[in-house]
């Protein structure tokens, strides 16, 4: 009773023409699998020959063995029968087998392409993508394809397979016969265009009900709380109630689609069945036909229907199949902003920062950065301050080359970011961003993410030169505590730390610091400074900074206000200079 | 064969709760099951008649002398039946089981919502969502199986039944493979759902590795950590693979076995029943209806070697579901619930040597931690207002918590206006006593829906009242659509200071006698704090209130400070006189010393 659901919204449909686009690209993309799949094919042909040939034998039996009192013949087509049982047997298992290897090989290849792709895409794509969009097409769209592929391929082809060689085998037998097949093709195809489209709809209700009924029922749960405050046990259950009267509507609806297009269905058999023993009959008693020809007609008839009525179930779910195969090639043509140069330079080991009439703007955005200038010496420490949506974080991850600039350039070390790589630019410049991100894994892992071949002693020493070795080494399992996704089982204080001794792994020349909003406990913010501090020596500076206390302790401040740099100068200088941060600082000393 | 398994299953009835559970689903479904079985019956006497039919126009009319359209009438006019009933009966199934479905839905979702707060504590909101969900398809599942599998019963005994009239050795022969079908069908059904639950873990595990990537997507840029979270989806997507072709195989040793053993019989119908026609014995027609009716048999023996592996599956739910509908809540309404005093003057709170600990999880290496409150004594005039200050984990926050009763004392009395909050209603008692959370959690629905929340029969005044109080009143007003607003996940998101504005407004829409404010503007952006303290101070005006904080702004709006440490008061006064006197009250207040914010302070 477990059937195969699928639907597509009108505007996720394909039309023909991008269909027939996808299906030759996926064929494409199934590349060093394509023989096996077109073989698997050939099997599922043979399959269907051997189940349509049972009818044949039957109706062979009869005309030259029973009616002739023929034994040898009766034993012959048994012997066929037999066979072609058995061969069925072998053709199916193989098949299942290999369409099943090739389909999870072509979606196995298909999940690691398009995520990396996805992990390809700059920052910049990130910040243009819902992120629960990206995810739900590594799973959502990525699932309705293998549920099409692990159960809807093998029942898809193997139900045209039979629909065709049903009237093949039909018309062979009988041409005549088969015109009273037609009687019911007219009712048949119509009540089938109809089921496919009421069934889509009521597919995409009952999941749209579905997905209402567990919001519901998550926010009571989590909302338990509030409900229990202030005294709306009753009124919530109430309201949850018709929620969930809505989804047994829908059900409701989409068991009364299939409750009447199946008996119909069902019916157009057994009139045809009923018309072929009226007609057979006739042409027999006439002798014009034989009564066997008539037996194998009416047992083949048997398989003829039920492929109908699979296959108008089955074309949602290649239609919603080929839909999400769409979405995912769109996500995987995505052309990329930051990408790598054919023939890339070699960065130098260190080196001063340059950033000449910078121009950026995100795509499609409004100008983010306007003719920026500005120099970073080797082991300098300038702070970026200023408004938020001002640009100051923006520079901050064009010099780390999270981005690339509209216009003008941005050197390290003499060399342009763009005619470098990615890992190359990685090791000389890392971003160390506000929260301590945890990914689930060890605290050993986490520290790894940034230089995977890094030993656990590596770890060590890293953690070492932050100062931090002795706290982590504490717990009790030390390196390999186990974090939950977003590190909750970690204080924010150890997150950070975290965060630090990954780029103390790395050992860049250049640390592009993302200053946290929020504020830890003291202690813990006394640890974090300190370990922060150690990272920091040796190296070049960039501190997207949020505290003035921060941004004294900087070498040089740089502000940044409306596209550009607005002051630029030692902290005292710029206090003394009276401007847009002598203002800052004063309200702030105000303050305390 | 079926009857034996059903049986079977049965003996566990009257032990295990989820049995229990689900015969009482079925009892309450008790006439649709009826209509089911009716119907279940028609479906089996018209299906079993057609072949016979079929076989009759084959002898009678095509070989016989009968007129040729007689037969094909009747075949259509009993099809016409079989597809009514083949529609009733998929529809009576369903519907029976959709309804058990909503209706236990329902009453799973009533009963937590009446569960005591420290059973919420020790259970994972996803862990009851899938009680709700998941659990409840398996269960429901059996109650479409039932008028289904009872017509399927009835098709092998009619067709057994009518093959063994017609020629018992031949049907013998044609069914001595069919029993292989039920247990094949049995078999994997059990070894498939295992595979199918395997490939679903580790689908959610690599729907993991892509939620931590692309929600910790500037990690992953920052430190150049791409190389390592592509390997871990390589790693996935294998596992996925391997499971997944794991299930083929399962389905490729099963599959056309089932489908082998039928085509089996077929074969020995076809040479012994060929036999018997040239021996005169058989019939054509009796020949091609035994045929139609190994046929007829196939689905109904696969399904019914599925029905009990789902049975026990749906058990197996069905104790998980009987396990929280069964917790009976802790925090119930007394027998004869006191009233309270009218409202005028009212609002007296005393905690008379309180001692109270959370219940932890159970586990055989966890000792019962110490008492949170250890002893406590502390009473608040009407209309006054205390702050409530001390480090984290002394136990400010439970005493917010035992006020309105959503944890029962261990030893002593909590008393609102001289009476046991016990002797009380739950209702009164929390109408009279609101509290805001720390966490601010809103519902979605509209704005106006939000601050009615404690009393839906608020009028459009009182909710406006409730807002300006909060300080809410301007900032929803500069909505395009004001009050009528939608929040939630399709609807607008608002920054943490509007959200605890809400729920400031949310707690005093019933004009409660106690205003409890638990840590309710820390999440309130410190540039914006002093709006909220205006407020606040209106708010707090002839009402008594409790306000656990830890900003000196906000403390110094109480009439009262009390600093609380490990469970007991250890100081009272006045702020000043406190942060003069108390070392241990600067050292708390000190935790959370302040920073200029330049963003925000610059923007």
């Amino acid at each position: 009773m477990g059937w195969l659901q699928g639907g597509v919204t009108e505007e996720d449909r394909l039309d023909l023409n991008a269909t027939g686009k996808v299906l030759v690209r996926a064929a494409r993309l199934l590349g060093p699998y394509r023989r096996r799949a077109f073989f698997a094919f050939l099997l599922l042909v043979a399959w269907t020959a051997t189940i349509l040939a049972g009818p044949f034998f039957v109706g062979r039996a009869i005309d030259n063995g029973i009616r002739e009192s023929d034994r040898n013949a009766l034993f012959t087509s048994v012997g066929g029968y037999l066979v072609a049982a058995l061969l069925g047997y072998v053709l199916y298992r193989t098949a299942i087998v290999m369409l099943a290897t090739v389909g999870e090989n072509f979606l196995r290849d298909l999940r690691r392409r398009v995520f990396g792709r996805m992990l390809d895409q700059s920052l910049g794509f990130y910040d243009r993508e819902k992120s629960g969009v990206l995810v739900s097409r590594m799973t959502s769209d990525v699932d309705s394809l293998s549920e099409l592929i692990q159960f809807g391929l093998l029942m898809f082809t193997g139900a045209a397979l039979q629909l065709i060689g049903s009237l093949i085998a039909l018309g062979l037998l009988s041409g005549r016969l088969l015109l009273i097949c037609f009687v019911s093709v007219p009712v048949v195809a119509l009540a089938s265009i109809k089921f496919q489209r009421d069934s889509n709809r009521a597919y995409l209700d009952v999941r749209d009900r579905i997905g209402n009924t567990l919001s519901a029922l998550q926010e009571g749960i989590a909302g338990v709380r509030i409900v229990q405050a202030f005294a709306r046990e009753d009124i919530e259950a109430d309201r949850f109630s018709r929620t969930n009267r809505e989804l047994y509507d829908s059900h409701m609806a989409s068991v009364r689609v299939a409750a009447w297009y199946l008996p119909i269905i069902d019916f157009a058999g057994i009139v045809t069945t009923a018309l072929a023993i009226g007609v057979g009959g006739y042409l027999v008693r006439d002798g014009q036909m034989s009564i066997g020809t008539v037996v194998a007609f009416i047992l083949l008839l048997q398989g003829l229907f039920e492929p109908v009525q699979q296959l108008s179930q089955l074309f949602n779910l290649v239609q919603s199949g080929t839909a999400s195969l769409s979405k995912l090639f769109d996500l995987i043509d995505d052309p990329i902003d930051v990408p790598d140069p054919a023939n890339p330079t070699s960065l130098p080991a260190t080196g001063a920062i340059e950033v000449n009439g910078l121009d950026f703007s995100y795509r499609n955005g409004p100008q983010v950065l306007s003719g920026v200038d500005l120099q970073i010496h080797e082991g300098e420490r300038v702070a970026f301050v200023g408004p938020t949506g001002a640009g100051k974080s923006t520079l901050a991850k064009l010099i780390a080359r999270l981005y690339d600039p509209s216009d003008g350039s941005i050197t390290f070390g003499g060399i342009d970011l763009r005619h470098s790589t990615a890992r190359e630019v990685r090791d000389r410049v890392v971003v160390v961003p506000q929260e301590g991100h945890l990914f689930t894994g060890t605290i050993a892992d986490n520290v790894r993410i940034a230089r995977p071949e890094a030993s656990t002693d590596d770890i060590r020493e890293a953690l070492d030169r932050i100062g931090v070795l002795d706290r982590i080494e504490s717990f009790e399992q030390g390196l390999d505590t186990e974090v939950q996704e977003g590190g909750s089982r970690l204080s924010a204080g150890e997150r950070q730390l975290v965060s630090l001794a990954r780029a103390a792994l790395v050992d860049p020349a250049v640390l592009v610091l993302d200053e946290a909003t929020s504020s830890l406990d003291p202690g813990t913010e006394l640890i974090v400074e300190d370990a922060l501090e150690r990272l920091m020596s040796g190296r070049t500076v960039i501190a997207i900074a949020h505290r003035l206390s921060t941004s004294q302790r900087c070498d040089r401040v740089a502000v940044i206000a409306d596209g550009g740099i607005a002051e630029l100068g030692p902290h005292d200088d710029l206090v003394a200079s009276g401007g847009h941060y002598a203002a800052l600082f004063e309200a702030w000393e105000q303050a305390s | 064969m079926a009857a034996g398994t059903v049986s079977g299953g049965k003996s566990d009835a009257a032990r295990s709760p989820g049995w229990r559970l689900l015969i009482e689903a079925l009892r309450g479904q008790r006439k649709g099951l009826f209509i089911g079985m009716l119907v279940a019956l028609g479906w089996t006497a018209v299906r079993v008649a057609i072949p016979t039919l079929i076989r009759l126009g084959i002898d009678n009319g095509v070989q016989g002398t009968d007129p040729l359209w007689k037969w094909s009438a009747i075949i259509v006019a009993v099809g016409s039946l079989s597809g009514l009933f083949m529609g009733l009966r998929r529809f009576v199934a369903f519907r029976n089981a959709r309804m058990v479905e909503a209706r236990y839905r329902d009453r799973i979702f009533a009963h937590i919502q009446r569960l005591h707060f420290s059973y919420h504590d020790t259970t994972a909101t996803g862990e009851l969502m899938s009680r709700a969900n998941t659990d409840l398809q398996q269960f429901q599942n059996v109650v479409t199986m039932v008028p289904i599998t009872t017509g399927n019963a009835l098709i092998v005994v009619a067709v057994v039944t009518v093959m063994m009239i017609v020629n018992p050795i031949l049907a013998l022969l044609a069914l001595i493979g069919l029993p292989f079908v039920n247990v094949l069908g049995r078999r994997f059904s059990q070894k498939l759902h295992p595979a199918v639950l395997g490939v679903q873990r580790e689908s959610a595990e690599l729907a993991g590795v892509v939620e931590e990537t692309v929600s910790g997507i500037r990690v992953v840029k920052g430190f150049g950590a791409e190389p390592v979270q592509s390997a871990k989806l390589d790693v996935e997507a294998d596992d996925i693979f391997n499971q997944a072709t794991d299930v083929a195989r399962i389905r490729s040793r099963y599959l056309p076995a089932i489908e082998l053993m039928p085509n089996l019989g077929l074969v020995v119908v076809l040479a012994y029943g060929g036999h018997l026609v040239i021996e005169g014995d058989l019939t054509v027609g009796e020949l091609v209806g035994f045929n139609l009716y190994v046929f007829m048999l196939i689905q109904p023996l696969r399904m019914l070697g599925m029905v009990v592996a789902q049975g026990q599956r749906a058990a197996a739910a069905g104790e998980r579901i009987a396990e929280v509908l069964s917790t009976a809540p802790s925090i119930v309404d007394p027998a004869r619930p006191r009233e309270l005093p009218t409202r005028a003057g009212a609002g007296t709170v005393e905690f008379r040597g309180v001692t109270f600990g959370y219940e932890t999880l159970a586990g055989p290496d966890r000792t019962d931690p110490p008492p949170v409150l250890r002893g406590l004594d502390l009473t608040i005039a009407a209309g006054e207002s205390v702050a409530i200050v001390g480090s984290t984990g002394c136990g400010k926050s439970t005493v917010a918590r035992l006020l309105p009763r959503f944890y029962d004392v261990d030893s002593g009395q909590v008393l609102l206006d001289g009476i046991d909050v016990r002797e009380l209603s739950r209702h009164d008692l929390r109408r009279a006593v609101s509290i805001v959370f720390e966490e601010t959690f809103l519902f979605s629905g509209t704005i106006r829906d939000n601050i009615a929340f404690a009393d839906p029969d608020a009028s459009d005044e009182d909710v406006r009242r409730a807002a300006e109080l909060a300080g809410a009143a301007e900032f929803i007003d500069e909505f395009a659509h004001g009050y009528d607003t939608e929040l939630g996940e399709r609807g607008l998101s608002l920054s943490g200071g509007q959200r605890q504005r809400l729920a400031i407004a949310r707690s005093l829409v019933a004009d409660p006698r106690v205003l409890v404010l638990d840590d309710a503007t820390s999440a309130v952006d410190p540039t914006k704090e002093h709006e909220i303290r205006d407020a606040m101070a209106e708010v707090m005006d002839g009402r008594t209130t409790i306000v656990i904080a830890h900003r000196p702004a906000t403390i110094a709006l109480a009439d009262r400070v009390v600093l609380m440490d490990e469970g007991v008061i250890v100081a009272e006064g006045l702020h000043s006189e406190l942060l003069a006197t108390n070392a241990r009250y600067r050292e708390v207040l000190a935790a959370d010393g302040g920073d200029a914010d330049l963003e925000k302070a610059s923007a």
